[in-house]
């Protein structure tokens, strides 16, 4: 039985390589997923001021939509829209204002029921590091990988119950040893890249974005994963800008965790959307 | 929105009391936007304590990033972000907005991904 899938708005624009990695990276492990029908934007960003009901509509429409389904689960891989579905879902659990404003708002009954899962948790708990270590090849052997988690994923802790330690999460440095890669640590892994500042405080991004390719770097890493579309977008794209201005400077590659996967996993390449990334992963991945 | 008591404002729209903060900073040593903002966010709640609410035109409040750092370390429990994000509604239901569409350069505008633009907006637009 398939599990409903919402992919988000970025994912069928800019982030198609998600999209497309995660499917297909599911698909060749047996995990089949439906896009869930009609599903609309999440609202991008989990609303903070306690009287801001309207922020919270369009994400509890989803989570309704789902849990209409028979399957019971969510899955969603945009670090974006799964932080902001399951603050909501948690807060139509838990808060009980909240619940009933936005059920008679959309009037429909419902109390948090649908369980929201990250491709990562499927990788982990569905799937198991032990039988993906199985079926992988032999292509990533030796490549250091550094895993960037952002904010979004685990942040707050008490709400997101993402993996055992919020600050110090180690579910993707897991996939990448299933993968046969090497998992580098770095301090940087749960620091902010700086997000939509992007479009106002650009040099405030620059400046996070160094930190974080430099810390990475500075452990080894060959190429950087991520699950988070602005992450990689800031991540990747202005590493180009720097590149510009400073001829010294060492890119590095800043993949999603889904495409490296889809390396590992003989996905065909043109299925794994590398040909948006900015610099180009291609030399490091034919080695 | 008046400026007369617009503590209580700030304490009702973010459900958290600067009052409890000890003015340890350890959410400004966490604070992604250190190096862009004037009053880091340990400054931004002493001015909440002192009712000055010249905190509502602090340029920092528009350089957060609700990365959230600063909420998962306060070691007195106090959400920060949504008191930067209270001081930023109060101020976009006024219509003092920093994120203008005509001021984004074309490269980025066409460029970034379509997140980057609703979480921006939301955040940074009235
Ligand atoms: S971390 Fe908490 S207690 Fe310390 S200065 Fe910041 S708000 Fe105040
Ligand atoms: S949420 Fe805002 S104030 Fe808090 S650490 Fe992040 S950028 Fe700084």
């Amino acid at each position: 039985m398939a599990i409903p899938y919402f992919p988000g708005c970025t994912l069928k624009t800019k982030a198609t390589g998600l999209d497309d990695s995660t499917r297909a990276t599911l698909a060749a492990l047996g995990l089949e997923v439906a896009e869930l029908p009609e599903w609309t934007c999440c609202g991008t960003v989990y609303p903070l001021a306690q009287d801001n009901y309207m922020g919270k509509v369009a994400a509890a429409r989803i989570l309704i939509n789902a849990s209409k389904e028979d399957d019971g689960r969510l899955v969603t891989v945009c670090s974006f829209c799964y932080n902001v579905l399951k603050r909501v879902n948690h807060a139509i659990k838990n808060d009980e204002e909240t619940r009933t404003k936005l059920t008679q708002f959309l009037e429909e009954e419902y109390a948090g029921e649908t369980k929201l899962v990250h491709p990562l948790e499927l990788l982990r708990d569905d799937v198991g590091f032990d039988t993906l270590q199985k079926k992988v090849n032999n292509k990533l052997k030796g490549i250091k990988v550094a895993s960037y988690y952002g904010c979004m994923l685990s942040r707050p802790a008490a709400e997101m119950q993402f993996d055992e330690e919020s600050e110090n999460p180690t579910v993707m440095e897991d996939l990448v040893s299933a993968m046969g890669a090497e998992a580098v640590d770095f301090k940087y892994k749960t620091t902010c890249c700086g997000s939509y500042q992007v479009m106002k405080t650009y040099d405030l991004v620059v400046k996070k974005v160094r930190e974080i390719l430099e810390g990475a770097k500075a452990k080894g890493a060959q190429v950087i994963i991520t699950s988070c579309p602005l992450c990689q977008f800031n991540l990747d794209w202005i590493q180009e800008k720097i590149a510009e201005e400073d001829s010294s400077f060492d890119k590095i590659p800043v993949l999603y965790f889904t495409q490296l996967l889809g390396v590992a996993l003989d996905v065909p390449v043109e299925k794994l959307g590398l040909e948006k990334n900015y610099v180009d992963p291609k030399p490091l991945l034919q080695g | 929105m008046v400026k007369d008591g617009f503590t209580s404002k700030i304490k009702e729209i973010s459900e958290q009391n600067p009052n409890l903060c000890m003015q340890c900073g350890t959410c400004s040593a966490s604070c992604t936007g250190i190096g862009a903002m004037e009053e880091l966010p340990r400054q931004v709640m002493r001015l909440l304590q002192l009712g000055k609410d010249k905190v509502l035109e602090s340029p920092s409040i528009w350089m957060c990033t609700t990365c959230l750092t600063c909420t998962a370390r306060c070691p007195r429990g106090i959400d920060i972000a949504r008191v930067m994000e209270a001081l930023r509604v109060v101020n976009l239901r006024q219509g003092n907005e920093v994120l203008v569409l005509e001021d984004i350069p074309l490269e980025l505008l066409t460029e970034v991904p379509q997140m980057a633009l609703t979480s921006g907006f939301r955040k940074l637009s009235a």
